[in-house]
């Protein structure tokens, strides 16, 4: 698969996967985040970049339908007509919660059941999707052990025994498995230390390639933003100061806040 | 004569937040075009923006006025406003940017990087590698290093790995800054020979090179941006 475009897709633009209009989220007096309007298109990949405490979790939780905003709409485009994610029934929410999206924690015990094999929590989720076949969802889980460079022969054990690298590569392989349109990540390489963030980089930097994916990135980490993805946000005490192709921000940013970020390093 | 850039009314000034609001005026009113076919090389004492004004032709950099239009799926698309999206889809299919530093991305083989531009046009696998590997042994890139990640190799065996890159499928439109700065003589000329093969072939080509010796071979044109500076 390839993201190769007809020229006559120009014209045709297909409508945007994820529309945000107005989001904001109140913690009291406190801003979570305020005022974000954005929309995402199918096979786009967004980073959200800022400093710890600038919103970058609120919003994602927000956006991807655990945290319900206070103010504005996130409408998302599964089907035919436009969904108001929070308009709809908690049962509804749920279900595109399972099926369309994927959403990866930045702890891996979040996103895993630990209790239960590899293999289960990989097939859990094409269960979930209406699977019943055994032999076939079994199958599927091996596939995508080996997909994210865990041997097969791990399948029936259970992710307590896995390293944190292992446990973070196994969550990913639970949400990829069933095949969402649209995957939220918080920090998926927090916590890890840079030889395994490298390799779990690579890897899902060649995941969302291949599957045409679309997803949402909360990164502090510019490199990181660099490597995955196409567009970026920044955030700053809750609200977007600047955002545009990954690399026009980072290489030539034109908010104050902006070019104190990408100064603080040496070079992304 | 098909126009493939036309640049008009490009004017770049870099506002400097953290160090009291600096001001830092690089050009003003830049206006040309380049046809299919021409290679434009771009003139200047350095610090004159040379650097500056390819990479926003490339839709790095923003302009601070101005439009460039790129001829993109046989039709005229302003870079500086497209959004982003539109931007990649230039880049993938239209624009190539070949600069002097090969970025790195981790695990990935030499290979896999040469013809991952081709396999991004829908090139099947076995006719990409192919054209990839003839291109690495036209640089003279050890066969040795093909199935090895770049991270370890030096600055002249990285460079000639991002030039076969650019150079493995050639765009219609292709942006050289500085490409044979660690270069050898014959590595050199090689660069010199894959430059006139695109130009024969239908690029149009705007670079820059400070080897006077390639500049002269290259180059059908120049611009001397000087000519642009803003008046303080
Ligand atoms: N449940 C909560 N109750 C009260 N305040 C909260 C809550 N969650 C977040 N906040 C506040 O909202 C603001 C944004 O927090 P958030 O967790 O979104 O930041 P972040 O950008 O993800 O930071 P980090 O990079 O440290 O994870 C902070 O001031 C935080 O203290
Ligand atoms: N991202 C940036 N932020 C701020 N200033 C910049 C940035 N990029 C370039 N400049 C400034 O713009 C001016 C032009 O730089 P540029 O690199 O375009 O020059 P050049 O003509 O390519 O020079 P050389 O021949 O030395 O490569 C310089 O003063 C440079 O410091
Ligand atoms: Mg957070
Ligand atoms: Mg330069």
């Amino acid at each position: 698969m390839t993201l190769h475009v007809a020229p006559a897709e120009l014209d045709l633009e297909p409508a945007p996967l994820l529309s945000v209009a107005g989001v904001g989220r109140f913690y009291g007096e406190r801003i979570g985040c305020a005022d974000v309007s954005f929309d995402l298109w199918p096979g786009e990949v967004l980073g959200i970049v800022g400093e710890s405490g600038s919103g970058k979790s609120t919003l994602l939780r927000c956006l991807a339908g655990i945290d319900r905003p206070d103010e504005g709409e996130v409408l998302f485009r599964g089907g035919a007509e436009p969904l108001d994610i929070y308009s709809v029934s908690e049962q509804e929410r749920r279900r595109l919660m399972r099926t369309a999206w994927g959403i990866v924690h930045q702890n891996p015990r979040d996103g895993l059941r630990m209790d239960v094999t590899a293999g289960g929590n990989v097939g859990e989720r094409l269960m979930d999707r209406g699977d019943r076949h055994y032999g076939q969802i079994r199958e599927r889980a091996l596939d995508w052990l080996q997909r994210v460079e865990i041997a097969g022969a791990r399948i029936d054990d259970r992710p307590r025994q896995f390293s944190g690298g292992m446990q973070q590569r196994l969550q990913i392989a639970r949400v990829l498995v069933s095949e969402p349109r649209l995957v939220f990540m918080d920090e998926p390489t927090g916590g890890l230390d840079v030889s395994v963030q490298a390799r779990l980089l690579d890897l899902l930097r060649v995941l969302v390639r291949d599957l045409g994916l679309a997803a949402i990135i909360v990164t502090h980490d510019l490199a990181v933003a660099r490597l995955l993805t196409d567009r970026l946000m920044v955030m700053k005490d809750g609200r977007v100061v600047e955002q545009g192709l990954t690399d026009q921000v980072l290489d030539d940013p034109h908010h104050a806040y902006t070019q104190l970020l990408t100064s603080a390093v040496l070079s992304v | 004569m098909t126009t493939m850039i036309q640049v008009e009314n490009v004017a770049k000034t870099f506002t400097l937040h953290n160090q009291g609001g600096a001001r830092l005026p690089v050009f003003d009113n830049v206006n040309f075009s380049v046809e299919a076919g021409e290679a434009l090389v771009l003139a200047g004492a350095s610090g004159a923006g040379k650097s500056s004004l390819l990479r926003i032709l490339y839709g790095n950099y923003r302009p601070t006025a101005g439009s460039i239009r790129i001829t993109h799926a046989g039709r005229p698309v302003d870079i500086v406003s497209a959004v982003p999206r539109t931007v990649l889809d230039i880049r993938r299919r239209t624009l190539g940017f070949v600069s002097q530093f090969l970025r790195v991305i981790p695990r990935v083989s030499t290979l896999d990087i040469v013809r991952d531009p081709l396999l991004a046009r829908g090139a099947a696998p076995e006719i990409a590698t192919e054209k990839a590997k003839v291109m690495l042994a036209r640089l003279n890139l050890p066969e040795r290093l093909w199935n090895l990640a770049p991270a370890t190799f030096s600055g002249g065996e990285q460079q000639r790995v991002n030039i076969a890159r650019s150079f493995v499928d050639p765009s219609a439109v292709m942006l050289i800054d500085e490409p044979t700065a660690s270069l050898d003589a014959a590595n050199r000329d090689v660069v010199v020979e894959l430059i006139a093969e695109a130009r024969a072939a239908g690029s149009a080509i705007v670079g820059i090179f400070h080897d006077e010796a390639v500049r002269e071979r290259v180059a059908t044109r120049y611009l001397d941006i000087t000519a642009f500076r803003k008046a303080a």
